[in-house]
């Protein structure tokens, strides 16, 4: 599995990361970050359901600051869905090379 | 847009799950019979480049803000079955590692921005440039296409979601509320959506790929 474009578009990710704490939490925070689905929700008192199952819950890493955590929660996010391509790539070059 | 767990009625759930399952194995045996390696590497870049974008909450006056959600743009860059698996990819990961959309409305979710955003902008893109195009491709055709696809797009997923909320009896307002205020506000935002969904575009286009690039990856 080659990655396509790999350089520019590991310049454009690496980029969003680094300016992502910005738009995910800090100026969240300064405006109180709200979509319209979440400004209904808190209308009505709806609760998101209490279970969860995710260390990682909303883009935190237990034990770093918010800003910090995000990035590495980006990084991590990032690496699953690539795990996860590669993982379906080695498949099916094993089963073209059997074939 | 990500609806979490406990805002949906259990028969909403089960519904928009089937339909997400349903569209699910089109897109696989598409995906099997068509899919290369190469297509897994636009994959796993795209959905990666879409999976950080989506993590920019731009704020927006009166405390309100939205994130780029890029099924238009996965639609128009790789097709609608591919594109969906890119957009699902994001869903999923999003929800099992993050728990940023629920469980339980994974389903939903996947339908709203996996399904109807990624066709709405295929389709759309598709209805103004024109799907055999011989030769170069029109810039401005394409901007304007991608551009409506993005904001067209993300519209017709916040009426999805709408849809979905105001059945629910569990979320408290009914369809006559749920349903435009969904529509109205994705309306409004979806226009931010919609030009970055043409820039990329026609970054896209200048640097001469034929989207979208279903049937064939270009040699580099």
């Amino acid at each position: 599995m080659r990655f396509f474009h790999a350089r520019r578009t590991l310049y454009l990710i690496v980029g969003l990361l680094i300016i992502s704490p910005i738009f995910g939490v800090i100026l969240a925070d300064m405006v109180g970050y709200h979509e319209p689905l979440d400004v209904a929700a808190e209308k009505l008192g709806l609760e998101e359901l209490e279970f969860n199952w995710t260390p990682l819950y909303d883009y935190s890493v237990p034990g770093l600051p918010a800003e910090v955590g995000y990035i590495v929660a980006g990084i991590i996010g990032i690496l699953v869905i690539w795990g996860i391509c590669y993982l379906v790539a080695k498949l099916m070059e094993k089963r073209e090379s059997g074939a | 847009m990500h609806i979490p767990d406990g805002f949906l009625d259990a028969w909403i759930c089960v519904v928009t799950y089937i339909l997400a399952i349903a569209y699910g194995i089109i897109a696989y045996k598409y995906f099997a019979r068509k899919a290369t390696v190469e297509h897994i590497s636009l994959i796993a870049n795209l959905a990666a480049v879409i999976f950080v974008a989506q993590m920019l909450n731009w704020p927006l006056p009166g405390g309100t803000s939205l994130h780029f959600v890029g099924g238009a743009l996965a639609g128009i860059i790789l097709g609608p079955f591919l594109g969906f698996i890119v957009l699902s990819l994001v869903l999923f990961v999003q929800c099992i590692v993050f728990h940023d959309g629920g469980i339980t409305t994974l389903g939903a979710n996947i339908l709203n921005m996996a399904i109807v955003d990624v066709l709405v902008g295929y389709f759309i893109y598709i209805m103004i440039v024109g799907k055999k195009s011989s030769g170069p491709i029109n810039e401005r055709k394409a901007f304007i296409g991608s551009f409506l696809g993005g904001w067209f797009g993300i519209t017709l997923a916040g009426i999805a979601a709408g849809i979905e909320l105001g059945l629910s009896v569990q979320f408290g307002y009914g369809l006559g509320i749920a349903l435009p205020v969904m529509a109205y506000s994705h309306f409004i935002l979806g226009v931010i959506e919609g030009i970055i969904t043409g820039l990329v575009i026609v970054y896209l286009v200048r640097r001469g790929y034929k989207l979208p690039i279903e049937e064939e990856v270009m040699n580099q």
